[in-house]
């Protein structure tokens, strides 16, 4: 519950006047009785919601009415190695005409996190780029399969940063010539 | 004198002396009976052999030179693989395989601008009746399956030529696991085009040069 | 399953496969039809051909190498593309980019939206079934076009002519003559075109009145640029959040309130035309100045940060979303492909029409292929 009336950025310092000019109020607002941190990024407000009540946060945002966000544009993931793997999503309101990117970061231990197709359809395919990806399970997903990747190949995640690049391979066979002693 | 109107009368001036026989034919007319005033010349027509010419005749034969270049001039003789090849290479009919951007410019070299019909290069878009398979693209791994299927769907005789770079050895993405390093992986290719994309100039280079390879092979039916 | 009226057939549904190699799914796209006689009843859409890793290649690759890679997912508008991710580098490093290079910048982009909509009239013709004419036409403007960009990029498609900060070297001195050549030309074909199709009695009656998409579904779904406008939605980045120089010009945006097929072709129709008057008024504008800001240096660091820029590609909202912790390479980017979020509402446009009115409305979608894989 945020009780206080200033808004804390997410670095460490100056709470309240880094946020002034931006939505954090109504935000803040509408987000009743979800524990939200709210930082300013480069062109959007930034806020980070727990992952357990991001789908409630996500529909409270969506309905209210000033703020009305009714368009997801971009849902994504962000590999952090040892903290975890951050979940954004982008929103914009197609009738207030403003930007707010909404992160819930994952440990990396529990990769699950809610679906949000229920508050957006746009969500169901960039969930499923975003699971086969990262790795990351969304739980109540309509359609969990692999969307880029072959269906047989979906039990390596290729955007982690512990995924290697492949090898140049060798040139193959007909006399060629080029063996392992040559490169 | 007189027009008449009855068919069946004939005015006597019609009637060749020979036939003022008064009598019907009774008797079968087996000759020609008296012989006319006039005797019947048949009309010579110019360019035949008039009935007094010599039919046959020696031909001269000169040894050295084919015998039926003497007797029927305007005739050539051709090897028949140098027949195959260049209709072969005259008539090739790329299946549209465009997968990447360098679909873009293999669709550039069809149009107006540079035309590859002139070639007689026709885009076909079933490999079924097609000859060479333009591969012009990144192949991902998730696309060999069908790369290879649609492959072994063209009928012999058959080409590939691998356009671009991707198609080469994986292009600017040959380091990501998912792409296959280069279609001849799979498949066996006749010609490969540099270039990101190539240019069309280059593709057309490209498939005079694998006109050229044609005939080299002078249709050779072993492939 | 169906049966017909007076008679008793069992009928079972069609499993039909599309592609990945089809002459019309523009690209290895490829889909499961369920078809029941001649009506659709599912679309199951299979992409991923054509992903090629760009996003986690350019983790490994500076900034200026990574402009190569956005070139070539949107290959048919590389100069949007190309915006968006310098854009993006920009806002991070704070870089305030010269006048005379956003006008460039807007020149070039507004042209490249042309050129990209004139191949979408000639793939779009093929799709109606008047294969050749539109195709022969929309190329000849788009060789115009192509020629100009080749003088001054150096290549035809790929261009990597934007840079963070500006651009990589100035136009050459004929620039203006060349666009008024280009712009006569263009506007020739774009009549051409018109006047070919679209009070054409056959191809209206092939693309009124399918495939279409309320505003409220169209919004859900995340669709963007003309396919949206279509709809009767508002929603324009150029104007909603301008960037370069798009609110100092005077210039409309082209919605239709339909949804159809035809709508989509209609918008984007009129939407050349507006391009046309862009680029006029922006050639008008341009002045002698710096094209990159002084002191840039030879290798860009960017600070730790990040931020999504969304710029109005000719498909939609293409937008680049990069995390940036110090260094000159990005940590995470990650592109928003204007296709792949209009593809998803392909089943809902499809279900219920013929077979061949599906294969038209996945055109007027118009995809491509390196933008929905990656």
């Amino acid at each position: 519950m945020t009780s206080e009336n200033q808004p804390e950025s997410a670095t460490d310092s100056t709470p309240g006047a880094t946020l002034d000019g931006t939505i954090w109020a109504e935000v803040d607002r509408a987000l009743a009785g979800i524990t939200a941190r709210a930082e300013r990024g480069v062109l959007d407000l930034i806020v980070h919601i727990p992952p357990a009540e991001i789908v409630r946060g996500l529909r409270a945002l969506k309905h209210d009415t000033t703020l009305q966000f009714d368009y997801l544009r971009c849902l994504t993931a962000v590999d952090n190695e040892d903290e975890g793997i951050d979940i954004v999503y982008h929103l914009y309101s197609t009738t207030a005409r403003h930007n707010l990117t909404v992160k819930a970061t994952l440990p990396n231990d529990d990769l699950f996190i809610d679906t949000a197709t229920t508050v957006w359809r746009a969500a169901n395919w960039l969930e499923r780029e975003t699971a086969e990806m990262f790795g990351v399970r969304f739980n109540g997903h309509p359609d969990p399969r692999t969307l880029l990747m072959p269906e047989d190949m979906d039990d390596t995640f290729p955007l982690r940063k512990d995924h290697p690049l492949a090898e140049i391979e060798l040139l193959q066979g007909d006399g060629m010539g080029y063996t392992e002693e040559d490169r | 004198m007189a027009v008449t109107s009855d068919p069946t009368a004939v005015s006597p001036a019609a009637v060749p002396a020979a036939t003022t026989i008064a009598e019907p034919a009774t008797e079968p007319a087996t000759a020609p009976a008296q012989p006319a005033t006039e005797p019947v010349i048949l009309p010579v027509i110019p360019g035949e052999h008039p009935a007094e010419a010599p039919r046959l005749e020696p031909v001269e034969v000169h040894p050295g030179k084919a015998l039926y270049k003497q007797i029927l001039p305007g005739v050539m003789q051709i090897p028949l693989d140098l027949v195959l090849g260049a209709s072969r290479k005259s008539s090739l009919w790329p299946m549209t395989f465009g997968l990447a951007c360098c679909a873009i410019e293999m669709i550039a070299t069809y149009m107006a601008h540079n035309d590859l019909d002139r070639f007689g290069i026709v885009p076909w878009p079933s490999p079924r009746q097609s000859d060479v398979m333009i591969v012009a693209g990144t192949v991902t791994k998730k696309m060999a399956p069908a790369v290879k299927l649609l492959y072994e769907q063209m009928p012999n005789p058959k080409w590939v030529i691998s356009m671009g770079a991707c198609a080469t050895n994986g292009g600017p993405y040959t380091r990501y696991d998912r792409v296959l390093q280069g279609v001849d992986k799979i498949i066996p290719v006749d010609v490969y085009v540099p270039g990101c994309p190539p240019r069309p100039e280059a593709l057309i280079d490209a498939l005079i040069s694998l006109q050229e390879l044609i005939m080299e092979e002078r249709g050779a039916t072993g492939r | 399953m169906v049966t017909e009226s007076a008679h008793e057939f069992e009928t079972r549904d069609l499993l039909l496969n599309v592609g990945p190699q089809h002459p019309s799914t523009h690209g290895v796209f490829r889909m499961v039809m369920q078809v029941d006689g001649e009506v659709v009843r599912d679309v199951i859409p299979y992409v991923g051909y054509l992903h090629r890793g760009a996003e986690k290649l350019c983790e490994t690759m500076d900034y200026r190498q990574g402009i190569g890679f956005m070139d070539r997912t949107e290959y048919l508008a590389s100069m949007n593309a190309e915006l968006s991710y310098v854009m993006a580098v920009e806002a991070i490093a704070d870089l305030q980019v010269p006048d005379r290079a956003q006008w460039i910048r807007m020149i070039l982009v507004e042209l490249n939206r042309i050129s990209s909509h004139l191949m979408f009239m000639g793939a779009f013709g093929v799709d109606a079934g008047i294969i050749g004419t539109p195709m022969i036409y929309g190329w000849r403007e788009r060789e115009a076009i192509i020629d100009l960009f080749e003088e001054i990029t150096g290549d035809r498609m790929m261009f990597a002519y934007f840079r963070p900060g500006g651009l990589a070297w100035d136009v050459p001195t004929n620039f203006a003559a060349r666009v008024q050549e280009v712009i006569a030309a263009v506007k020739q074909g774009i009549k051409d075109l018109d006047g070919l199709l679209t009070y054409n009695e056959v191809f209206l009656a092939r693309t009124q009145g399918i495939g279409v998409i309320s505003a409220a579904d169209a919004i859900d779904f995340g669709m963007s640029g003309p396919s949206i406008r279509a709809s009767g939605v508002h929603l324009d980045i150029r104007r909603d959040e301008p960037y370069l120089k798009y609110s100092e010009i005077d210039w409309n945006v082209i919605t239709a309130t339909e949804g159809d097929v035809f709508a989509r072709y209609n918008c984007r129709l009129q939407e050349m035309w507006e391009s046309v008057r862009m680029v006029e008024q922006c050639l008008d504008r341009l002045e002698p100045g710096l094209i990159m800001p002084e002191k840039m240096p030879r290798m860009l660091r960017t600070p730790p940060g990040e931020v999504y820029v969304r710029t109005e590609a000719p498909r939609g909202e293409y937008g680049i979303y990069l995390v940036s912790k110090g260094g000159n390479r990005p940590y995470r980017l990650k592109v928003r492909s204007a296709c792949l979020s209009n593809l998803q509402a392909l089943k809902q446009m499809s279900v219920g029409q013929y077979v061949a009115d599906a294969i038209l409305v996945l055109g007027s979608i118009d995809i491509v292929l390196g933008e929905v894989d990656r």
